[in-house]
């Protein structure tokens, strides 16, 4: 049985081999080859098009975010999952949810402006936050005026590291109105990789802020111990 | 027989008795696929448009100005503007009685007069059948989606009461599995599909919050009709109405609650108390355009679905 998440921006796959969890991720676009040779009758599908493909069961990406964490954090209270297209606040405690999918900001798919505008990877961003000794402030909440704030700050003077932290500073800015009060938050999906983001974070939510060590393959591990 | 339109609720039996036929003109919106130009909430904005464009051809407008929408009451000028003879309508927010006898008087008085006492009667029993519909879709007898049809169509009764009669007695009872027993709270969802979406990802909506108004009150003269509609709980303060939710939703034992906003409207404020004061696990979506029910709003529900499964 393999659990698989098809995203907006990119598909996991998970499986479980001699009770070790193991896993791969491609682009969305490609996720056929990731089930190759696998019978629908074998998949237990989540993610955004998690209808399209053959399956035994699906679940929406919420169920499965919490199944998922459950997995490495048991008592885990909030969990916010920051895709490509959305960004999502489970509240586990009480069965509540907050979903962003109206606007850019605060979602991975911000985070992609910001490192195509500057011709870089987004693997990328992460180490350049961290090489920022000031943090200009960037206060639009719009993903797009944010852009042209982005560059006031450039000519303004300060350097490209500094406008990227600035950028994952509103980032979390934006998130952090959707977070409810908790002793602390799990944060899974695939923008949890960037570092700098996760810096952000902790310094904006003020919370103790734990991280699985494959963030982005929570869900589809989600959908395979929901279905266990 | 003059077509009446009517932005809100506003006592259709009156519109019926002073001779005339009551349309609202929001019935028409969420199967419209209109995409208005200048706009806060799309349900004011589109049938402002509707109207002016002559799309929706009315003989005069009564705008629900007072008590209800408030974004109705720009959108209403405009629409007199264009030359529709207009007639503002104002609830009380206090529950004055003699306030709304005097605006059901102006109200009659704007129509000509009350001519046709005797359909007030048949109105009173048509709306007993809409409450028995009501009940029956709670005991699982009919589908959400059938009887909120007819039940949002008790605004006008669409305007014709043989051919609406007819319609409820085509109405053919069912089994239906009900699971998790829904209310649908605020102002109806834009989306047209919403009731069959919601039933499909195994959500029962037993209580449609304002089509409940629209069979709850009536009347057989002005004064009645007065003392009955000083109870529509979309114009008295919050408090009353969530007194008045707390205790439907207790009488239809409700799992659960989803709370429809509509985009720019004034009643998305009242989210944060809805969730403060009514103890169920609550579903807050938000709509801005008519069509279909939208994939994000669907995640929505079916994740809604899940959680109440697993509770």
């Amino acid at each position: 049985m393999i659990g698989l998440d098809l995203g907006s921006t990119a598909a996991k796959m998970v499986w479980i081999e001699s009770g070790e969890i193991k896993f791969r991720i491609t682009p969305a676009h490609n996720w056929k080859e990731l089930v190759e040779g696998i019978d629908g009758d074998e998949i237990i599908s989540t993610g955004y098009f998690r209808n399209s493909v053959p399956h035994r069961a699906s679940l929406t990406e919420l169920t499965a975010a919490v199944y998922g964490v459950r997995h490495y954090f048991p008592d885990a209270e909030v969990i916010v999952d920051i895709g490509g297209q959305d960004t999502k606040v489970i509240d586990v405690r009480n069965n509540n949810f907050i979903i962003n999918d109206k606007c850019s900001a605060g979602t991975g798919a911000f985070l992609e402006f910001v490192a195509n505008y500057f011709r870089i990877g987004l693997e990328e961003l992460g180490p350049m936050h961290l090489n920022a000794r000031r943090i200009p402030d960037i206060n639009n909440t719009c993903g797009v005026f944010a852009l042209s704030e982005m560059i006031s700050q450039l000519v303004g003077g300060y350097s490209k590291e500094e406008v990227i932290a600035g950028m994952h500073y509103a980032f979390a800015r934006r998130i952090s109105h959707m977070v409810p009060e908790a002793r602390s938050i799990v944060l899974i999906g695939g923008t949890v990789k960037n570092e700098g983001m996760v810096a952000a974070l902790r310094n904006i939510l003020e919370k103790e802020v734990l991280i699985p060590d494959e963030p982005q393959i929570i869900n589809a591990l989600g959908a395979l111990e929901y279905y266990s | 027989m003059n077509k009446i339109g009517i932005t809100a609720l506003v006592p259709p039996e009156l519109i019926f008795a002073c001779g005339a036929a009551p349309f609202d003109v929001n019935n028409v919106i969420p199967a419209s696929r209109k995409y208005p130009g200048n706009k806060l909430c799309a349900w004011t904005a589109i049938w402002k448009e509707m109207l002016i464009k002559k799309e929706i051809t009315v003989d005069s407008l009564i705008v629900v100005a007072g008590g209800d929408c408030h974004n109705a009451l720009v959108d209403g000028q405009k629409a007199a503007m264009s030359g529709i003879p207009t007639h503002f309508f104002f609830y009380p927010f206090d529950g004055d009685l003699e306030y709304l006898e005097s605006q059901l008087h102006r109200l009659s008085g704007f129509l000509g007069g009350i001519r046709s006492p005797e359909v007030l009667k048949k109105i009173q029993e048509l709306k007993k059948q809409g409450q028995m519909l009501d009940k029956k879709r709670c005991r699982g007898k009919l589908s959400s989606a059938e009887a909120f049809r007819i039940l949002i169509s008790f605004s006008d009764l669409t305007g014709d009461l043989a051919g609406f009669s007819r319609a409820i007695s085509a109405l053919e009872e069912k089994d239906i599995d009900v699971r998790n027993r829904v209310a649908l709270i605020g102002v109806p969802p834009i989306y047209h599909d919403f009731h069959e979406v919601a039933q499909t990802l195994g959500l029962h909506i037993v209580f449609d919050e304002l089509p409940y108004e629209f069979i709850r009150h009536g009347g057989c003269d002005i004064k009645e009709m007065a003392r009955d509609y000083c109870g529509y709980t979309f114009a008295m303060p919050l408090e009353s109405r969530i007194d008045f939710l707390k205790k439907e939703l207790r009488k239809r034992k409700v799992d659960a609650v989803i709370h429809y906003t509509q985009f720019a409207c004034h009643h998305m404020l009242e989210d944060e108390v809805l969730r403060e004061k009514l103890d169920y696990p609550l579903l807050t979506i938000q709509g801005d355009l008519p069509g279909n029910t939208p994939q994000q709003i669907k995640l929505r529900l079916e994740a809604f679905r899940e959680m109440l499964d697993r509770l």
